[in-house]
């Protein structure tokens, strides 16, 4: 194997990665705060795809479409999943394990059959402005210049929630809420609308990473039960509520499954279920978690 | 004889569904046959189910991996060794169970999420391996031409046989379940910690429970092979292992019986609505919000709390919800 080889597929595999932190960073922050497994993530992470290219195609002539559809779709998406948090998820919070989850597994369900109905069993394809269509050459190998892009919304959405809970007052009560719920609760915060929020923050990134993702290649029906899968994998690998785990979970995957696809293509995904399997066994709360609450 | 009028009143529920299943398709066409027989198959995977999540309080997502697995057992004998249908169920409750015990070693050191999740992996995991190993399962093509012997290849003779099957499935879960065995998996249920401090290993009971629920999964979708003629690797997606907790959920996780109501009015919502839409998903992920939000503990548990009969009582404590 020569060098380029290599580092091109290191490349492809860090997009990967970034692309699975985005999806798992709102999973696992929902679940953080909320105690809410979310198995409808990847289906809201699919409709801001879909959401993506129809502003596309509203402004196809221009070059500037891909970049302005982003934002918005992920906008939309956060307004949808907003809806979704009012009218059903605040019903469920203290309902049980099983219940939940059965919600947003039902979620799930509907939302994936709507994308069916409002967008139809076609693929869309986004052609990309002309200052992408070319590969970049780095080191000699030829990289996907939008991989560039991906990658950089990728660590700046990373180094954003690091900030986010870092430095600001609604990011400290999010840390806290995340470590007991009940003393926050008991300070006088309104804890019904900080998961309100947290949700439509979770949301939000998860449109912005459809919107992202529908530039790679074409959206197509039943993306998200793949996507769904690896990012529980990441988030358990990397720990629940853990920022600095979800990242790291991510690029493992990421890099796993880009160069496991190399050598032995029928086990690729075997691969991430054996090692997410071994997380569990061996450290439940993760590489990054804190054992908290069971 | 008022503990003669409470026993009939206990077992008046199971032997109406008997008697009722042995009549049914008798008198109505081929096509509601062939839903009943699912009904059957399903039901029984739900209770097999619904031993962890009912009776020992663990939400399991993945037991779909075992039902593929005795599904898989099975077609592979049919079709690689022509062995006769009655052996390949014993068998398949075998493989299903040794493949419990592997995986269920490392589950019930879980609790809660932690114990879905895992169980969710492992799922995906079995899925994986049998979607990619071509030689072997015939990957995502499945495997096709499971026949079941000639004097089984009518609906009706077939649902019969299917019946037989189910009906020993659930009087030998009865049976577990109202053993000493049963009682502590209820105990360990509602409180872990003081079953622990009694003297109970409580992992070990787990774990046989894991098994004994795997087998009856498997038994189940052994069943599944030859009523189907054919098997794919969808049987072991973690969707399908959605279905026996909407099952179970639906009819009532705290009575025995409440599995295979909930497979009975799945089932036929699903064959009902996919005569006329391809939209079953979007169908009965409503019904589950409509379900989840609305009847709590299930239609017998709602049956159940209006006190009009006693549909064979789980437990007490969660029931007072």
């Amino acid at each position: 194997m020569e060098f380029t080889f290599l580092f091109s597929q290191f490349m492809s595999g860090l997009t990967y990665g970034l692309m699975l932190f985005l999806v798992a960073s709102g999973l696992s922050l929902i679940f953080g705060v909320m105690n809410i497994l979310n198995f409808a993530h990847a289906t809201l992470w699919l409709i801001g795809a879909y959401i993506c290219f129809t502003f596309w195609s509203l402004m196809e002539a221009y070059q500037f479409a891909l970049w302005v559809s982003i934002p918005l779709a992920a906008l939309a998406t956060a307004a949808f999943g907003w809806v979704c948090e009012v009218v059903l998820i605040k019903r469920i919070y203290k309902r049980e394990l099983h219940e939940q989850l059965l919600i947003t597994y039902a979620m799930a369900l509907i939302f994936g059959d709507l994308i069916k109905i409002i967008w139809g069993p076609t693929d869309r394809l986004i052609v990309r402005p002309s200052i992408i269509q070319k590969p970049l050459h780095l080191f000699g190998a030829p990289i996907d210049s939008y991989f560039i892009f991906v990658i950089l919304i990728g660590f700046a959405v990373a180094v954003g929630l690091w900030w986010f809970l870092k430095y600001t007052k609604y990011g400290h009560i999010v840390k806290a809420a995340v470590f007991s719920r009940e003393m926050v609760g008991a300070l006088g915060i309104p804890i019904p609308k900080i998961y309100t929020w947290v949700f439509t923050l979770g949301i939000f990134i998860a449109g912005l990473a459809g919107g992202v993702q529908s530039a790679i290649g074409s959206v197509t029906l039943g993306m998200d039960t793949n996507i769904i899968i690896q990012a529980f994998c990441v988030v358990v690998i990397g720990g629940f509520g853990s920022l600095m785990g979800t990242l790291v979970g991510s690029l493992i995957v990421g890099e796993v499954f880009s160069f496991a696809i190399l050598y032995w293509p029928d086990g690729a995904m075997v691969l991430i279920f054996v090692i997410t399997a071994a997380i569990l066994i061996i450290r439940p709360w993760g590489l990054f978690g804190t054992p908290l609450r069971a | 004889m008022e503990k003669k009028n409470n026993l009939f009143k206990k077992h008046m529920l199971p032997l109406v569904l008997f008697v009722i299943a042995l009549i049914l398709p008798l008198v109505v066409p081929e096509f509601w046959v062939h839903v009943f027989n699912e009904i059957l198959i399903l039901g029984l995977f739900a209770a097999a189910f619904n031993l962890i999540f009912g009776y020992m309080g663990q939400l399991s997502f993945g037991q779909a991996a075992y039902y593929g697995i005795g599904a898989y057992t099975t077609g592979l004998l049919m079709v690689k060794l022509q062995w006769p249908l009655f052996l390949c169920l014993p068998f398949s409750m075998i493989t299903a169970g040794i493949g419990a015990l592997i995986l269920g070693y490392f589950c019930v050191k879980l609790r809660g999420i932690y114990f879905a999740i895992l169980t969710m992996a492992f799922g995906q995991l079995v899925f994986f391996i049998i979607f990619q190993w071509y030689s072997f399962t015939g990957g995502d093509n499945g495997l096709q031409g499971i026949n079941p012997p000639l004097w089984l290849f009518k609906a009706n003779a077939y649902y019969y046989f299917s019946l037989t099957v189910v009906t020993i499935g659930m009087v030998l879960l009865y049976f577990i379940t109202e053993s000493p065995f049963g009682y502590t998996l209820k105990a360990i249920r509602d409180n872990t910690e003081r079953t622990e401090f009694i003297g109970i290993n409580v992992q070990r009971y787990m774990l046989i429970n894991f098994v004994i629920s795997g087998m009856f999964c498997g038994l189940a979708g052994a069943l599944w092979g030859p009523f189907n003629r054919s098997v794919a690797p969808d049987l072991c997606s973690w969707q399908h292992s959605g279905h026996p907790v909407f099952m179970a959920v639906m009819g009532g996780p705290y009575h025995f019986l409440g599995p295979m109501i909930g497979s009975v009015i799945f089932t036929f919502l699903n064959a009902f609505v996919t005569g006329f839409t391809e939209y079953w998903p979007l169908v009965s992920g409503v019904v589950m919000i409509l379900v989840v939000l609305l009847m709590p503990g299930g239609l017998l548990g709602i049956i159940k709390s209006k006190g009009y009969f006693s549909p064979g009582n789980v437990g007490d404590v969660k029931n007072e919800r």
